[in-house]
């Protein structure tokens, strides 16, 4: 531990701004499509300090207007949310081992934040208050991003139609980043075949059944050895 | 306006959130097949990303040719710019604009 705490802001700081580039927009995105509930405008960064996940947020405002069960919304958030369960895995040894830094490093972990975890050398896994700051960084733009959306929306009656895309558009860049590094190219078929099934059969579960398809195929998969592609 | 069934609904999600979040660093002691893991960690991402798409053109709700025409022009937008550059926030924004430009300012 021999940085200094200004330094640690600083470089947080300037590793975290294409990351506020990123999450303020969209979190303006989440708060004008969130005040289209009709909801007062300080509910929206609150969800976004309480939930902090973008895409879920975006799924809420859908869940919200349809008025699904807590249930639901805890399933629906749960799946959505399932590949932060790998995440983890290779940030464990670089995570301090206990207190309250840890569990907040671990609620922060958003796919930019564990981008910019794992992109540090593993030296930094002893400076627990560099990542305490860039989790903090990210969750603050994030917020703020939901506030300014939100309020701007009922302030200045900022018209939110086509905003929607901005979610079609950042998955459509994670979905590139991902093909980018990947070697197991024919899920991806897979997962359209999963998408079109779920989108015929069931159009009023559609996230839930073709996550669900997606689910089996990998087990089914995997049991067979065939993921070698 | 319900604020308490919104409340909820947030809770319910940000415990879903953290679940998905802490599941690895609480219950990994315990596992001892890292392979599966692994692949799980390798394939289910892309795929999820896939439906992720899928839902969001559903819910751009293409009901017309126009649409369907500028939610089509406005992907090519973001693949090629994101191709070309490589800059997420670039890719999202202009991709956005020209979406939204065609539903604010040409009325599709």
């Amino acid at each position: 531990m021999t940085h200094p705490t200004a330094s640690d802001f600083w470089e947080a700081l300037r590793d975290s701004a294409p990351v506020m580039f990123g999450y303020i927009p969209l979190g303006m995105a989440f708060g004008v499509l969130f005040q289209s509930l009709g909801y007062h405008w300080l509910f929206a960064p609150l969800a976004g300090v309480i939930i902090y996940a973008g895409s879920a947020q975006f799924m809420s405002v859908g869940l919200l207007a349809t008025g699904v069960s807590y249930t639901e919304a805890f399933i629906a958030t749960l799946l959505l949310n399932s590949r932060h369960v790998f995440y983890g895995l290779s940030v464990l040894n670089r995570y301090p081992k206990q207190g309250l830094a840890r569990w907040y490093l671990i609620f922060g972990l958003t796919d930019e934040t564990y981008s910019l975890i794992t992109a540090k050398p593993p030296e930094f896994s002893k400076n627990s208050r560099y990542f305490v700051y860039l989790t903090g960084l990210n969750h603050s733009y994030w917020v703020i991003g939901c506030g300014l959306g939100a309020s701007l929306q009922s302030f200045f009656a900022f018209d939110s139609r086509g905003f929607e895309f901005a979610l079609v558009a950042l998955f459509l860049v994670l979905l590139i980043e991902q093909i980018r590094t990947m070697k197991e190219r024919w899920v991806i078929v897979f997962a359209v075949c999963a998408s079109i099934l779920a989108y015929v059969l069931i159009p009023n579960q559609f996230l839930l059944a073709a996550i669900g398809l997606c689910l089996i195929v990998v087990i089914v998969g995997a049991r067979r050895g065939e993921v070698d592609g | 306006m319900d604020n308490f069934y919104l409340l909820g609904i947030f809770a319910a999600m940000s415990l879903a959130t953290m679940l998905t979040r802490s599941l690895p660093f609480v219950a990994l002691a315990k596992v001892k097949n890292h392979s599966t893991l692994d692949q799980f960690g390798r394939l289910l991402p892309p795929m999820i990303m896939v439906v992720l798409v899928c839902f969001g053109l559903v819910s751009l709700e293409i009901e017309s040719i126009d649409r369907g025409g500028l939610s089509a022009l406005s992907f090519v937008v973001v693949i090629v710019l994101h191709a070309y550059f490589r800059n997420p926030l670039l890719s999202i924004l202009v991709g956005t604009g020209v979406y939204v430009i065609g539903i604010q300012g040409f009325g599709l």
